[in-house]
């Protein structure tokens, strides 16, 4: 059985670990199952969006097993929006990444919801990061664009109640989970509130986190067979129209 | 379906001993965990004996918690009680921790982030730091490893940090390096190198197992202690022998 990881990064971090590499990305796959990997470049979450998703667009053409999300800032729709397309137009980019804090944009803000306006045109899916109550807000926001599919990366971080409460509120959002600070629970929670398992995607934050932090999440979560497939696998192929082979 | 091998415990997961256990009430969670629920959790867990505290002592009343934890965990040789003392009134905290070191107890938690973050250099905090190390009580620290390492460096402590994030791994090698007693759980140590460069930098003494039960996945942490890529003695000495060192 499969697994895809929608939730992941490649290049180097300015931490004290060496993670830079598809090397990496794919050493770690290979520990662990994971067939096919969505990865962002650090550097266009960090640092200059258009320059890292060029270099990740050089870096896909030779990774069959990796597929691309395409940073959008915020701060700059209009170059984002044409970076987009150049991405898109490779066949090897599925889904458009946003972070809230390199930028410093809260998903309330302005900015936000014209970027959310364009990927609604667009009609790729968003793996948002999301860190704080404002993930609240999202249900509201995705009110009058039908077509945008929203990742909700970690899960609203230490907001998780929140963001299980907006995703139980709108079927426009998907929950993943990866953290570093594995709180308990978080999984029964969301399904409590309302989530179905077929809104919830399995993510890692690799090579930032190495991945057996997401899985033994989905190991503690206590999914039945069938639910595992959703969640690591199914799910995503759906949602990215992924060929996967069972 | 494909076994995943993740999914079911190896040996190499196995814990001997978990310094961060909690049980009790704890307003901000959706839920409490009483002792026989945390037991229960860590009975299906790997891991197989804890240092653990009531959230009373943390949350409400230090000297009415540590009485609680002595009198839970008196039959129950899978946990070993850890006391604590409130800082926000440091002057309660000597007769506490002689009654502490009269009970045998040997792990002082400090809950900096529930109880004021203090500054490292106010009064209180740096005597009780000073009551305790004279004690030679093990401290069990939150809290951010560059806030407080350098006010507890110098003094020859035995220092376990609860809280050390990978992002701050550098700052935490710096210390280590000139503190022999300095240590770390690796929690929070999600990098898919981190564990291991602590190793390679300053030794597996210096790292310890801490899940934070009931309030953290217990899995994500066996399992990155499982595939780390260390040997088989490092990987004993963080899952228990350097716990058992500091009981000895």
């Amino acid at each position: 059985m499969p697994i895809i990881d929608v939730h992941a990064h490649w290049g180097p971090w300015p931490f004290h670990m060496d993670v830079a590499g598809a090397r990496l990305n794919l050493e770690l796959m290979d520990r662990y199952g994971i067939d096919l990997q969505v990865v962002s470049a650090s550097e266009a979450v960090t640092y200059d969006a258009v320059g890292g998703n060029a270099a990740l667009r050089e870096v896909l053409a030779g990774e069959p097993r990796l597929r691309g999300y395409a940073v959008v800032n915020p701060n700059r729709i209009e170059e984002s929006a044409a970076d987009l397309r150049r991405c898109l137009d490779t066949g090897r980019f599925v889904g458009a990444k946003i972070h809230t804090t390199y930028p410093g944009r809260a998903i309330g803000s302005p900015q936000m919801r014209e970027a959310f306006a364009m990927l609604d045109e667009a009609g790729v899916p968003l793996l948002l990061h999301t860190w704080g109550t404002d993930v609240a807000l999202l249900p509201g926001l995705l009110a009058d664009l039908p077509r945008l599919r929203i990742i909700v990366g970690h899960a609203g971080g230490d907001a998780w109640q929140e963001a299980a409460h907006a995703a139980a509120d709108c079927d426009q959002l998907y929950l993943e989970h990866c953290r570093t600070v594995a709180d308990a629970g978080r999984v029964a929670y969301a399904r409590k509130a309302g989530v179905p398992v077929e809104r919830l995607l399995f993510g890692t934050d690799s090579t930032l986190v190495d991945p057996c932090v997401a899985l033994g999440v989905v190991r503690d979560a206590d999914f039945t067979p069938a639910e595992l497939e959703r969640v690591l696998w199914r799910n995503a192929a759906e949602l990215f129209g992924l060929p996967v082979s069972e | 379906m494909t076994a995943y091998p993740w999914l079911t415990p190896s040996p190499e997961e196995h814990v001997r001993f978990d310094v961060d256990v909690l049980y009790g009430p704890w307003p901000r969670h959706p839920y409490d965990l009483d002792l026989a629920a945390v037991r229960d959790r860590l009975a299906h867990s790997p891991v197989e004996r804890g240092l653990a505290l009531s959230t009373r002592g943390a949350l409400f009343d230090a000297a009415a918690g540590n009485a609680q934890t002595l009198k839970d965990l008196a039959g129950h040789p899978d946990l070993l009680p850890v006391g604590t003392v409130d800082l926000r009134d440091a002057l309660a905290a000597e007769p506490q921790l002689d009654a502490l070191a009269a009970a045998g107890v040997r792990f002082l938690r400090l809950f900096t982030a529930e109880q004021g973050a203090p500054e490292p250099d106010s009064p209180g905090y740096r005597h009780v730091v000073e009551l305790a190390v004279a004690r030679g009580l093990v401290l069990l620290h939150d809290g951010d490893v560059r806030r407080y390492g350098p006010a507890l460096a110098d003094r020859g402590a035995q220092v376990v940090f609860l809280d050390l994030h990978a992002y701050f791994l550098a700052d935490f090698l710096l210390l280590a390096r000139r503190e022999p007693g300095f240590r770390a759980t690796t929690r929070m140590l999600s990098a898919p190198d981190s564990v291991e460069r602590v190793v390679e930098s300053v030794g597996a003494r210096h790292l310890v197992f801490g899940s934070r039960t009931p309030f953290m996945d217990i899995s994500p942490q066996t399992l990155r202690l499982r595939y780390a890529r260390i040997s088989a003695a490092d990987r004993a000495a963080i899952a228990g022998g350097n716990v058992e060192e500091l009981l000895a």
